[in-house]
């Protein structure tokens, strides 16, 4: 994102003086920071004016209150929605990456799995509920189930991709240098995928943490989905919101986090292939 | 020798093509097998599953659920596609603006979207609306935030040149902004069309009153069961021609750009 710098735009100049004490990271923050608070005022004004239902649509304030008044529940709710993705999530991460290395170093499994991955792909794993209920019944175990099929997608495809990519040159060489199969695997192979999988896995967590909490909502499984159901139901919008809220602080904590864990980690990924912002 | 050359390549791809199919039928035959050993009323077997399916398209579940979903699914999504572009146009080409609201988007992407559903509801009613509306609280971000980022990392010279050229406003945008941007773009662009679909199916699901979610989640809740699997079957048929149908646009609008650009692989 910050490769690029535009030009200063003219019209800014009378406020450089002030700006320049400010180093560009931090004049982002500040930016962001009145970005946030921009849009909690739009929200205020939309609730408070009743622009929109009102009933729909609470103020910030009272979303604040509903939080504040339900946090045992909520804490609750995050914690059994965590669970389930946690289970769900390891299971993906482990069988894609497992099941995607041994397609992509073969020829026959590779082809013989592309129309599969092809219509898997866009079939939505969501359409599942219904059918995972009856199979597995109500309970973590169904929802981390769902959750680690619809999660493996993206992980095996790119592990696949990303093993299938290795430099044939690279391979040649570790062969040349005496790296033998497990040795190369672990040495070579894993690690020039690595970037692949880890967008993979990237793309995995926020789908596995949509699949949980859509589970919960159909269902009504506990975790966070039915808090927020249970809070239509019950007419206590300012709650609803707060679930809401939570649940989006929740998602952005972990896809934080898993960016962090990458460039900590996996610091030869390059930048052309972050896919986010 | 060139004509041999290309009859081997055809035929190499031929083959990889019939190696694939014969993947999905072993699939098939081994949900066969495993229904017909564990004989249970939850697990139909392949075939059941599939007479099922086509029991759903032939019957008056095409117009009243098949037909709607597909009609909420592209309104939605093509809303996304206008309200996505734009703005990530915007974001991408002016740092200020994307200072501004990368907190917010951040967020807001973060944010799963069946959540949403709840408040959607109360907004908008059990309807057609409130499935769109929902579609597009998802399907938004990922154009959003692929064309910002397709925009914003457009190689400088390439803008300097086109400057230099004369190229200026409206014409700069046609000609040399969004070509640019646009494999990106379109990458946005195929993720939000499979989240479409996803979400448009959970939003039915819990108050859509028609809709192939809806269709589904009743099946099961009246011991429809072969209904419920012969539902999901016409939804991942309808998602793989959605996609097919995707990328040979894409394939046909971006080829100029084939071979320009390395690496780019089909999963």
């Amino acid at each position: 994102m910050n490769q690029v710098r535009f030009a200063p735009d003219q019209s800014e100049r009378p406020l450089e003086l002030t700006r320049a004490r400010l180093t560009p990271r931090q004049r982002r923050t500040v930016r962001q920071i009145g970005g946030i608070l921009v849009a909690l005022a739009l929200w205020e004004l939309s609730s408070a004016t009743g622009a929109v239902n009102s009933n729909a649509l609470v103020t910030p304030l009272a979303t604040f209150g509903g939080i504040i008044s339900h946090m045992t529940a909520l804490a609750t709710a995050l914690v059994a929605t965590l669970e389930a993705w946690a289970l769900g999530i390891s299971v993906a991460v482990v069988a894609g990456i497992l099941i995607g290395t041994l397609v992509g170093r073969s020829q026959i499994a590779d082809a013989a799995t592309e129309t599969i991955v092809r219509m898997m792909r866009p079939l939505p794993s969501l359409a599942l509920i219904p059918i995972a209920i009856l199979i597995a019944g109500l309970g973590v175990r169904m929802t981390a189930g769902l959750v680690s099929f619809a999660a493996f997608w993206p992980v095996f495809i790119n592990t696949r991709v990303g093993v299938r990519q290795v430099d044939n040159t690279v391979l040649e060489t570790a062969a040349v240098l005496g790296l033998k199969k497990l040795n190369l695997l672990y040495r070579v192979v894993l690690p020039s995928a690595s970037p692949m999988i880890a967008s993979g896995i990237q793309v995995a967590i926020s789908l596995a943490l949509v699949v949980t909490v859509s589970v919960e909502l159909v269902g009504g499984t506990g975790g966070l989905g039915e808090f927020i159901l249970l809070a239509q139901q019950g007419n206590e919008p300012s709650v609803m919101f707060g679930g809401i809220i939570m649940g989006g602080l929740l998602g952005w904590g972990i896809s934080r986090l898993f960016a962090w864990i990458i460039d900590r980690f996996i610091p030869w990924r390059t930048q052309g292939i972050r896919t986010n912002a | 020798m060139i004509s041999r050359k290309q009859n081997q390549t055809r035929q190499r791809k031929l083959s990889r093509l019939a190696v694939g199919w014969l993947g999905l039928v072993i699939v098939a035959a081994l949900w066969q097998l495993l229904a017909v050993t564990l004989h249970t009323s939850v697990f139909p077997t392949f075939i059941a599953s599939l007479v099922a399916a086509w029991k759903v398209v032939t019957s008056s579940a095409l117009r009243v659920d098949i037909i709607p979903s597909l009609e909420r699914t592209a309104v939605g999504f093509l809303i996304s596609v206008i309200i996505g572009i734009t703005a990530g146009m915007i974001i991408g080409h002016y740092e200020v603006v994307r200072d501004w609201t990368s907190a917010v988007v951040d967020f807001m992407r973060s944010l799963p979207t069946p959540l949403l559903v709840p408040i959607a509801i109360v907004i908008f009613g059990i309807n057609g609306r409130m499935v769109v509306a929902t579609i597009v609280s998802a399907a938004i971000w990922p154009i959003l935030i692929n064309t910002a980022n397709g925009t914003s990392t457009i190689e400088p010279t390439m803008i300097d040149t086109a400057t230099t050229y004369g190229l200026r406003g409206r014409t700069l945008f046609w000609r040399v902004v969004l070509p640019a941007a646009s494999p990106q773009i379109f990458a946005g662009l195929r993720i939000a069309l499979s989240v479409s679909l996803a979400v448009m199916v959970v939003a039915e699901m819990l108050g859509g009153g028609s809709g192939i979610g809806y269709f589904i989640a009743n099946a099961q809740q009246s011991f429809n069961i072969k209904g419920s699997y012969g539902g999901v079957i016409v939804l991942g048929c309808l998602g793989w021609i959605f996609d097919t149908l995707f990328l040979s646009f894409e394939r046909r609008l971006l080829s100029w750009q084939r071979g320009t650009l390395g690496g780019s692989f089909d999963v």
